[in-house]
């Protein structure tokens, strides 16, 4: 009767001190990517160059894939072509084994984790390190990122604490953000110290250098990529991005949208291997991207730039929490990828959306994610996935609306519905009262009160 | 194995309209008067120390003040004459480790956002990054107001490698507090050469 989404955040909001500080939270980032963006008289016309750079890279990825990796091999990168995650696991893996790695240290890649890479690894005795203080932190609580830039905020300093004790052997009860910070410091560096690898996702692949370009502000994809001798960045088809004129559009925007600063602190160029005998392999991965693309509907969303944004702003994510998408990625982007990974597995995360459409205010490159969910919605019956009580409650509706007498007659019955038992209203036999209590309705419908007004008015 | 003609023509295939690239021409980006006193005040905001000498021979001492207990000092410039280790000439990455203050020479800075290009000119470009503390020469004549004039004017040198540095490494991932100092340095001084 509810959807997936809906029960898991019936849970969420169990613990509501937890749920009041979640939200402030993430609406806490969208103010300040406000700030950032009110500060520069050129947002919007900024927002909308992004967006048609956008358009046209897609409507050209055939031909700027073609030069990013030419111009790439013409650095001395090594360019592999990955058809799906398997495939995709397959080549990294066959690139570490060629090099015997037994340890690689990593910076944040959603690619990875959608290609679910770091298990792969890991069932093949390559020990895998996240360094990302954020990814780190949830590595080693087993779990999986609750947003896609600030992957552990949903843990409290006291939560951290308690893992670092256990884990990183560090001073009982001390939950001091900057202790605890410091403590993960050292024990990273001794894991970039002593890697065989470093990998890196990719925010950006230039066609006309063929460098991948990686924003961060922790500096550790420099550092997972200065000490080892070998990298592998892996990129998704749609990152590419034709040159240096679009790169300053998308950079502009993306530390301003995720997390509201001007910039990352590091924003690194990598066309090839370290001097000395280094070596830069780049995995550019499909994964359903090129069919996607193919949706007349929905490749649209092959823009986004991963900054994180529409989840900031989304009143559902912020009182939901990133675990209550059954898909990876939550929020309006993660709804929307998940529909387009496997629309059956993931079609109980459409409900997530109020349609208040918060989230293409702010989106970088006007995606228009709530009018997408809105369309996938209007799918789910042909998919076989419409919720069945609220069919059938639609079909009577249609039945109602459509005449006048009857429309009439089931109005001005609604106030009725007040004096039933609360049990019935609001119970599990009515669909829409899940979550939330039904409205009282008013004593007279409003098409009699209005009839009323009228012939006040004219008896003056 | 994917490859690399399929999933071109898969994509081919999939474009049903090919839609025109924009002229930023209308952009009007935001220019300041003065950039470099913006680009003061940015990289303050991000976090960084900012001096400002006539030369670069002028740096050891303000290193000095600065870090006056750094005993580890990683740089290839020749003006850094302070310098105890060299990036070009240590054996290893690894052999960085441990540094107190890395010196390195960026060539552009912008004043929207504190960023700093440097170019890898060093054989291990670690020095950036595992220092405790990063000290950037920049010459005050190289600041632009914004990253389309950036992008207009850099370019990956002949090593393989550049980035935009904008302050000390940072994190907010427990709880959303800003900690200075995540993976890489832990403060950075942006040195402005005047005569340069
Ligand atoms: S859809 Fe837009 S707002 Fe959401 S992560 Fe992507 S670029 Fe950012």
């Amino acid at each position: 009767m509810s959807t997936s989404h809906s029960r898991a955040a019936g849970k969420f909001l169990e613990d509501s001190g937890y749920a009041k500080w979640h939200d402030n939270t993430f609406w806490g980032v969208r103010a300040k990517r406000d700030t950032m963006a009110f500060g520069l008289d050129e947002w919007e016309r900024l927002r909308e160059k992004a967006s048609e750079i956008k358009q046209h890279t897609l409507t050209h990825i055939d031909r700027y894939l073609e030069q990013f990796a030419d111009a790439a091999e013409r650095n001395g990168a090594i360019v592999h072509w990955a058809e799906d995650a398997d495939d995709f696991n397959r080549i990294v893996y066959g690139i570490l084994a060629e090099h015997d790695v037994k340890k690689l240290v990593k910076s944040k890649s959603m690619l990875t984790e959608e290609c679910e890479m770091n298990p792969y690894l890991e069932e093949r005795g390559i020990e895998v390190v996240e360094t990302d203080l954020g990814e780190r932190i949830i590595q080693l609580k087993g779990q999986h990122p609750s947003h896609i830039v600030m992957p552990a905020t949903h843990l409290s300093n006291r939560d951290v604490c308690e893992l670092f004790e256990k884990e990183l052997g560090t001073e009982p009860g001390n939950d001091d953000p900057v202790y605890l910070t410091y403590q993960a410091r050292l024990s990273l560096r001794n894991e970039f110290l002593t890697a065989d690898a470093g990998m890196t996702g990719a925010n950006f692949g230039v066609a006309s250098t063929g460098e991948i370009v990686v924003c961060t502000n922790e500096g550790n994809a420099d550092m997972s990529t200065s000490v080892p001798k070998l990298q592998i960045s892996a990129i998704g088809l749609e990152k590419i991005i034709p040159d240096y004129e679009a790169l300053s559009v998308f950079t502009r925007l993306l530390a301003r949208s995720a997390t509201g600063q001007p910039s990352t602190v590091f924003t690194s160029h990598f066309a090839k291997g370290r001097p000395g005998g280094g070596k830069l392999h780049i995995v550019i991965v499909d994964n359903g991207r090129s069919h996607w693309l193919a949706d007349p509907d929905h490749w649209q969303m092959l823009r986004c730039i991963r900054c994180g944004a529409c989840m900031n702003t989304c009143p559902v994510y912020r009182w939901s929490g990133g675990y209550s998408y059954s898909y990876f990625i939550p929020g309006p982007l993660g709804v929307n990828l998940g529909m387009l990974r496997d629309p059956h597995r993931y079609s109980g995360n459409v409900s997530a959306c109020t349609l208040c459409l918060s989230c293409q205010c702010v989106c970088p490159v006007k995606i228009k994610l709530g009018d997408q969910i809105y369309q996938w919605r209007q799918k789910l019956d042909d998919m076989g996935e419409a919720n069945k009580e609220k069919k059938r409650m639609c079909m009577a509706m249609e039945k109602v609306m459509g005449s006048v007498s009857l429309y009439n007659k089931a109005t001005s019955m609604l106030r009725y519905v007040n004096s039933l038992p609360s049990a019935m209203v609001n119970g599990s036999l009515n669909p829409w009262a899940y979550g939330h209590k039904m409205m009282k309705f008013p004593k007279r419908p409003f098409h009699e009160m209005i009839k009323d007004v009228e012939k006040g008015s004219t008896d003056k | 194995m994917g490859n690399r003609k399929d999933i071109i023509e898969r994509c081919r295939e999939a474009i049903a309209e090919r839609l025109p690239r924009p002229s930023l021409d209308d952009l009007r980006p935001t220019v300041y008067a003065d950039p470099l006193e913006q680009f003061k005040i940015t990289s303050t905001a991000m976090g960084s120390r900012v001096e400002t000498a006539a030369s670069a021979s002028e740096a050891d001492a303000i290193i000095r003040r600065a870090y006056p207990d750094a005993q580890l000092i990683a740089s290839a410039l020749p003006e850094i004459t302070i310098a105890t280790r060299n990036p070009d000439t240590v054996e290893s990455a690894q052999a960085l480790n441990g540094t107190d203050v890395g010196v390195v020479r960026g060539t552009l800075g912008v004043a929207e956002n504190g960023c700093i290009w440097v170019p890898q000119t060093m054989k291990e470009r670690d020095v950036c990054f595992i220092s405790e503390n990063l000290v950037v020469l920049l010459p005050a004549s190289c600041v632009v107001s914004n990253m389309h004039e950036a992008y207009a004017r850099v370019k990956v040198p002949e090593s393989g490698y550049a980035t935009f540095i904008a302050g000390p490494s940072k994190t907010a991932d427990i709880a959303q507090v800003l900690v200075t100092g995540a993976q890489a340095a832990r403060t950075m001084t942006v040195i402005l050469l005047e005569n340069e």
